[in-house]
């Protein structure tokens, strides 16, 4: 039957009294996924590029034509804040299992300790969570719906060094020897420079030729800077956690002429890249400056990126846009394979993927999780400050731009 | 006579609003809901926590995160390193919060006042800093799925709303049996005023040093059935400033120093903040937080007090009945009482501030049943000499001795104790407690039962003619009633030496008459008085002897009439011109 006006206005008469009830038996209405982020506090604005990161894979989704598996059924994302502490966490998870009785699976929280608490909840109610989070605890608690789709904080610390040598020997052709540190007393760079001060710089050939650690706030970045200028190390890991003190250390370096790559200086995480940290800092001071993170607008999804760019006004996709974009189109594929909603079966199917097209959203590894929800070699990138924007320079065949590195 | 005539309502409230609570918890399935009525009552355990300490003594706390910290990791730690379960780790919090309120407490109650409150908030941020050293930036409750009860790991979270209820009742009945005793009266009284608590004889101190460790002990006591409940602790997320500062704005919102008011403030504001978080956090980012503190401002602008002293005074305004004026004591003529041997004897002595010379070489005694007038101009140093006779001034030369007993040095709640007590140029009303009640203060330093302190306030409440308003609270007094009434706090501890420091400062001469009457009465009671007054003509009908300071040395001394016509006194008082003029007359 070919659609008329004049058909569709006598179905829609007719139908008025059965239409909702038969369509929607039919096919399922909608398939809902969740995210929980911090969306208000100090966290707020890596909450909210992850926000941006899972609406646009949903929106993708939708136009792609929903869930084929059934029906092409729409998702739809339900977000919950999970503000500034593990209590609001553990209330925006109860908050959003309560409100969405369907949900099939989600992702979050962002910092580390609301994603435990988070997945203390979604664990018990048996739902499927995806986490960019590093920490090793989130996957060491012996669950079984909770997927790491970063490396552990663990797995990091002793994947960095070499990462970076190997980019340093891709660059440059030789090999780089002498290491330097310089990093606040804080929880995140002491646990990973540990393993690197207990011989693990020995094991790769290099030596530990100025290690400086400060209380921040640091007042007066010299001292410091010119003991790194005397000692003269190939490679700097600069690990200042806070804006201030990232800002002081690398004016300094700017000034006595080790800036813009010539000392190569690295510091770790994501937050590194935010485009609020180029407001701040501004361009001429972060040129050079690479960090290491878990993904990061890669070779081959140009495309994505300037779309995100296109949608959202950010002026670059970040680690957390991307993961997240990733986690729901992994959740999209699980659902399909497992052709239900039903959380189950979408965990089992989640168990037992190996996603070759979704692995490309990430540096290296495939889209599949061992035993304790890890992603099978899950792996670093290294991002570095070129004009203004981070861009990728490492791995060598996922990168958009050649390193700025001295000697080359 | 004590007023605990309603304490059996008071618990059998409790009861009702703990049962009904549970009636809730009861009825709703939503873990959500679920995990809401339980992290009430553990906010509202914090808040009594506070208000055992901070809302009766008056002592701020900004760091009471210090305590529920360190309950929530010691339960914490426990459990990972020494499985051990939370039924022994909750428990063994509180003892550890006692032996925190006694560690943090001892050098800190050297402290006053803002830098009180300043220090104590020190005490999380060393701790949380402290805990991220040790290695412990996240921790979370391993789960356990056999054993599951064993270590509070319940599948139906009703158990957990049980368990919150259960503890905040323990912690509002000992707020109650506090309230109602002796511990809450000294607390209270400290609270107006220290230096007239420790005149009334309450050592400060060491009832301070309880009130602390009591309410470390219930504020690790919440903390570690937080951990147990939100199951991931962080040194952020239990010695934070919210947790201190959410402790303060439960408390001081609902009422501060009432058992209801921690009970108010959780019950409105935990729900509403995480309302504002649920509906409106995802929408406008950051907006619940501004909501929240609108509401609280509000609610302080209107109600500075918190809301339970707004309602009562609402209530109250309409049945504030005053019972009927006091009847005036009859004018008595002083009952000729023959003095006694020497009470205090004061030799030599003399203090400094600095180069200042406040009082010097000063010898007198006062015996037995004497009434003895203090006099001289301002800046003579009678407030000073007082100040060393009860301990609130050490002296830099001297010796008083005290039936005998050299009292030079002494505390200040010591000498109360040994038989000197004193009232203040300014009255120190407790404004909030009743008359008997202000009274029953000064009482407790004799009295060491309950009963008996409450007859001796009665007692003196009496004596001075205010015994129609004992339930009467202190605020609505005149300022009359008001120095009976501290006059009767002082009497109520059956010193032997009473020390008043201008009692009839601002009263009428009619006002001032009456104060006089009941004072007259007193040597033939076995009292002896020692006065500091202005008011010359009250005085000669009062005293028996004089001692006339000026410059910090003693002047004159002798009977009223011989010096009042000394030349030096009149010299001293209004300059040298007078003398002509007294001489002329």
């Amino acid at each position: 039957m070919s659609i008329t006006r004049r058909n569709l206005t006598k179905l829609a008469a007719a139908s008025t009294v059965v239409a909702s009830s038969s369509a929607r038996a039919q096919q399922p209405a909608e398939v809902v996924f969740g995210l929980i982020s911090p969306l208000s506090g100090p966290w707020a604005k890596s909450g909210d590029l992850s926000r941006k990161g899972a609406e646009m894979a949903v929106a993708d989704i939708n136009k792609a034509g929903g869930i084929k598996a059934l029906g092409g059924a729409k998702v739809r994302l339900a977000v919950g804040d999970c503000g500034d502490s593990p209590e609001k966490s553990k209330n925006a998870a109860q908050r959003l299992l309560a409100d969405e009785p369907n949900l099939v699976g989600g992702a979050g929280a962002y910092v580390s300790s609301f994603t435990l608490a988070v997945t203390e909840v979604t664990e018990r109610a048996g739902v499927p969570w995806f986490t960019l989070s590093y920490s090793d605890a989130i996957t060491s608690r012996g669950f079984h719906y909770v997927y790491q789709t970063s490396p552990t904080a663990d797995a990091q610390a002793k994947a960095a060094l070499p990462t970076l040598l190997a980019l340093a020997k891709a660059a440059t052709g030789r090999d780089a020897k002498k290491l330097g540190i310089v990093m606040d007393n804080t929880a995140s760079p002491v646990s990973f420079t540990k393993g690197l001060r207990a011989g693990g710089a020995e094991a790769l050939g290099m030596q530990i030729v100025v290690d400086e650690t400060f209380t921040p706030p640091l007042s007066d970045a010299g001292p410091v800077m010119q003991r790194v200028r005397a000692a003269r190390p190939d490679v700097l890991l600069l690990l200042p956690t806070a804006v201030p003190d990232i800002k002081l250390t690398l004016e300094k370096m700017n000034e006595i002429g080790l800036g813009h790559g010539k000392l190569p200086a690295i510091n770790n995480g994501g937050p590194m890249g935010s485009p609020d940290l180029l407001r701040v800092v501004g361009p001429d001071m972060l040129e050079g400056v690479m960090f290491i993170t878990a993904t990061w607008g890669l070779k081959g999804m140009e495309a994505l990126t300037e779309e995100f760019r296109r949608r959202t006004g950010e002026p670059w996709i970040t680690q957390d846009s991307l993961s997240n974009y990733a986690h729901m189109w992994i959740l999209k594929a699980a659902v399909e394979a497992a052709g239900s909603t039903d959380r189950e079966k979408v965990n089992a199917a989640i168990k037992v993927m190996d996603d070759p097209e979704i692995a490309k959203f990430f540096p290296g590894g495939r889209v599949k999780f061992d035993e304790q929800g890890h992603r099978v070699g899950a792996s670093l990138v290294i991002a570095q400050w070129q004009n203004g924007v981070p861009v990728t320079v490492f791995p060598i065949d996922r990168a958009v731009a050649q390193p700025i590195w001295p000697g080359r | 006579m004590r007023p605990d005539r309603n304490i059996g309502r008071t618990v059998a409230l409790l009861g009702l609003l703990a049962i009904s609570w549970l009636g809730l918890a009861g009825s709703v399935s939503s873990p959500y809901y679920l995990l809401l009525l339980a992290l009430v009552p553990i906010w509202a355990l914090l808040g009594v926590s506070w208000n055992v300490f901070s809302g009766y003594s008056g002592l701020i706390s900004f760091g009471h995160a210090a305590f529920f910290g360190l309950g929530a990791y010691c339960v914490m730690i426990g459990l990972i390193r020494f499985q051990l379960t939370p039924w022994f780790g909750i428990p063994l919090a509180g003892v550890l919060g006692a032996v925190a309120g006694a560690a943090i407490g001892w050098p800190t109650f050297r402290l006053r006042g803002n830098y009180f409150a300043l220090a104590m908030l020190a005490y999380p941020l060393m701790l949380a800093y402290l805990f991220g050293w040790l290695g412990y930036q996240e921790l979370s409750v391993p789960l356990h799925r056999e054993a599951a009860l064993w270590f509070m790991q319940f599948a139906d979270t009703r158990v957990y709303v049980l368990i919150a209820v259960v503890l905040l009742l323990v912690g509002l009945l000992v707020s109650l049996a506090i309230e109602r005793s002796r511990f809450g009266l000294c607390l209270a009284a400290m609270k107006q005023n220290e230096l007239a608590a420790e005149a009334a004889g309450i050592d400060t101190r060491m009832w301070k040093l309880r009130a602390m460790m009591l309410s470390g002990s219930i504020a690790a006591i919440a903390g570690g059935l937080y951990a147990v409940v939100v199951l991931v602790v962080t040194p952020g997320s239990v010695f934070g400033l919210v947790v201190s500062a959410q402790a303060m704005i439960l408390v001081l919102f609902g009422g501060a120093g009432t058992l209801w008011g921690p009970l108010i403030g959780a019950a409105v504001l935990v729900p509403l903040g995480e309302t504002l978080q649920a509906q409106l956090g995802s929408l406008l980012p950051g907006i619940q937080g501004v909501l929240y503190g609108c509401v609280v401002i509000l609610v302080i602008l209107a109600a500075p007090e918190g809301i339970y002293w707004k309602l009562l005074d609402r209530t109250r305004r309409s049945d504030d009945v005053r019972i009927a004026l006091p009847v005036p004591l009859p004018p008595v003529a002083r009952v000729a009482v023959a003095t006694g041997p020497v009470l205090l004897d004061v030799a030599g002595l003399g203090k400094s501030f600095g180069g200042v010379a406040a009082v010097q070489d000063l010898s007198f005694s006062i015996r037995s049943q004497e009434i003895l007038g203090i006099i001289g101009p301002n800046g003579a140093g009678k407030t000073t000499l007082f100040n060393m006779l009860c301990g609130v001034v050490v002296p830099t030369a001297g010796e008083i001795q005290f039936d005998g007993d050299n009292i030079t040095g002494l505390p200040t709640n010591r000498v109360a104790r040994v038989g000197i007590g004193r009232t203040f140029q300014v009255v120190r009303a407790f404004a909030r407690m009743s008359v008997l009640e202000n009274v029953v203060v000064g009482a407790f330093v004799h009295h060491p039962d309950d009963n008996d302190a409450w007859r001796a306030a009665a007692d003196a409440l009496e004596m001075v003619g205010l015994t129609p308003y004992a339930r009467t609270l202190a605020g609505r007094l005149t300022n009359r009633e008001l120095r009976l009434m501290e006059l009767a706090r002082a009497l109520a501890g059956g010193p032997r030496l009473l020390l008043l420091d201008e009692p009839l400062a601002g009263l009428g001469a009619n006002d001032a008459e009456e104060l006089i009457a009941v004072l007259r009465r007193l040597p033939a009671t076995g009292m002896t008085i020692a006065i500091i007054e202005h008011t010359m003509p009250a005085m000669l009908g009062l005293v028996d002897r004089f001692i006339v300071l000026d410059q910090g040395r003693l002047l004159a001394h002798g009977a009223p009439s011989e010096v009042m016509r000394s030349r030096e006194v009149i010299e001293a008082y209004l300059g040298r011109n007078w003398e002509v003029v007294d001489a002329a007359a």
